[in-house]
């Protein structure tokens, strides 16, 4: 099998990670205009509190929903907490504070789990499947990678599109003023955004600890590729984000198998560079011009 | 009923109502004119909870408003039309009218309504799917109406509904409001610069200066008024 394929699928999985990822960085930015740096910090935690679990003899699934269930409490607690009390406040002080939540998650993280560094289960096998006499680089888990990330984001974009609950929460993001003359609870659609997004981090969380390892900084490197993802597919833009996400993914992948693993996080700083130099509005934006 | 007392709004040193006082009666249109900066836009922010007075009460049946937030104001039957920007540009017509009455979680009434406003604004039912961004002027302020009319609000704050609107459009908004007026006891609180065309459908009028009322009663009679006309209303 040709290397350019091997690393085409090696992409792909990854991308549908970071896809993931950036599209959690989305779904804040358009609800409060804020870039949460913490984002990667919560999947960690969330992903701890997951192997916490594995560690207390409770099987997998039950563990990947602890996963997911905490990340939609620690979005929701983000929010009330830390982003509601400064809501009125320069945009800066906000993205400040996710900063300084992002130390606080890493450094409690050590405290209660442990500093070393752990491994995580995968759902499934992580050995590629076999087809006939050849096997290929695509194991059981990238499928499931794949197939949980797009389930995920087929939920929201119906919830969004077709629910009446996902119309007030895009109302409510687009002119909080002019939703709540309409009778929509502006806080508690920003609560929910800040939780679906965190579960958005948190599923990218336990879908890469397999094959990143499990520290309480892992969750940093995918945070600055979801990061350019989200600003490549241009930042307010869901389908952007995915989109963004993917091509992350492949690009990555390209780099770090043509050139060296080690090249990949400079990778990323060349993309970011180069789109914020040739199309700062990134490919997707409606709007002509970045606000911030 | 609706009922203000007293009400004072500052922004910051600048003084935009002085301790006015009014009272709407059910089923009746109240015409609220002035000049440019004579403070009515702020009269209805207040009431919808936007603003937040420095004293003063606003009651609706009763019941104290001041304090509440805008969405709860809202869910009590005050349905505002904000002056201009109204419309969500980026959702689509159908989705803004849906918005209208979402919190009244009457699905079958909700449908009704919505179908009202389509026969109501024809330009609207073609436009249905389009993303409100582009429409007219016109267009988003039948947009804007009609989605406050399918929350089949108890009390309706208008601020300059003419803005942008042809004539005819015009007379067609205020027939129909005027017929849920008698229909439905509908109460509405009408803010123009056109004193003229306003005190035509008013059954009330206040007229405001400087953050102060300067003269109110009934619309017709203020409408009499040679002095009253030449020095606010300007015909």
């Amino acid at each position: 099998m040709s290397r350019f394929f091997v690393l085409s699928l090696n992409g792909l999985t990854q991308g549908a990670i970071y896809a993931a990822m950036a599209l959690a960085l989305v779904m804040i930015w358009r609800a409060t205009q804020v870039i949460n740096f913490a984002q990667g910090a919560m999947a960690m935690f969330t992903t701890y509190l997951a192997l916490f679990a594995i560690d207390h003899g409770v099987p997998y699934w039950l563990a990947f929903l602890v996963a997911l269930s905490s990340g939609l409490i620690l979005g929701a607690i983000v929010e009330r907490v830390i982003v509601r009390p400064v809501e009125s406040a320069p945009p800066l002080n906000v993205v400040i504070l996710t900063l300084g939540l992002l130390l606080f998650l890493e450094a409690l993280a050590p405290m209660l789990f442990g500093g070393q560094i752990r491994s995580f289960p995968p759902a499934f096998s992580i050995v590629g499947l076999h087809f006939g006499n050849s096997q290929v680089a695509f194991s059981p888990f990238d499928a499931f990678t794949l197939g949980s990330v797009l389930a995920v984001m087929v939920l929201l974009l119906v919830l969004f599109q077709k629910t009446d609950l996902g119309l007030r929460m895009r109302a409510a993001a687009f002119n909080p003023d002019v939703s709540r003359l309409l009778g929509i609870r502006v806080g508690r659609m920003l609560t929910l955004g800040w939780s679906l997004a965190s579960l958005v981090g948190a599923l990218a969380g336990v879908l890469i600890a397999p094959s990143l390892l499990l520290y309480p900084t892992f969750m940093d490197q995918v945070l600055v590729f979801g990061f350019t993802g989200a600003v490549l597919g241009g930042l307010d833009s869901a389908v952007g984000a995915v989109v963004g996400g993917l091509l992350m993914g492949f690009a990555l992948s390209y780099v770090g198998g043509y050139l060296g693993s080690d090249l990949e996080t400079v990778g990323a700083l060349v993309i970011l560079i180069a789109v914020l130099m040739v199309r700062p509005r990134g490919l997707f934006s409606r709007h002509r011009l970045r606000q911030a | 009923m609706l009922e203000v007392v007293d009400l004072t709004v500052a922004y910051g040193p600048v003084v935009a109502l002085h301790g006015v006082s009014l009272t709407v009666q059910d089923a009746s249109i109240t015409a609220v004119l002035g000049a440019n900066g004579a403070g009515k836009t702020t009269l209805v922010r207040t009431i919808s909870g936007l603003v937040r007075p420095r004293a003063g009460s606003v009651r609706l049946d009763g019941r104290e408003l001041i304090r509440l937030p805008p969405e709860e104001i809202a869910r009590l039957g005050i349905a505002h039309v904000p002056q201009g920007q109204g419309v969500l540009a980026e959702l689509t017509v159908d989705e803004n009218l849906r918005l209208g009455g979402l919190w009244r979680r009457d699905r079958k009434a909700q449908r009704g309504a919505l179908d009202e406003t389509y026969e109501l604004f024809p330009p609207l039912a073609g436009r249905r799917h389009l993303a409100a961004f582009s429409l007219s002027g016109g267009e988003r302020q039948m947009l804007s109406v009609g989605r406050a009319l399918v929350a089949r609000p108890r009390l309706l704050l208008l601020d300059e509904p003419s803005l942008g609107l042809a004539r005819r459009a015009l007379v067609q908004i205020m027939g129909r409001i005027k017929a849920l007026v008698t229909e439905r006891g509908l109460t509405v609180l009408l803010i123009e610069q056109n004193a003229k065309s306003a005190l035509s459908v008013a059954d009330d009028a206040i007229v405001l200066h400087l953050g102060n009322v300067v003269a109110h009663g009934p619309a017709q009679k203020l409408a009499d008024e040679e002095g009253l006309r030449h020095a606010y209303l300007g015909f």
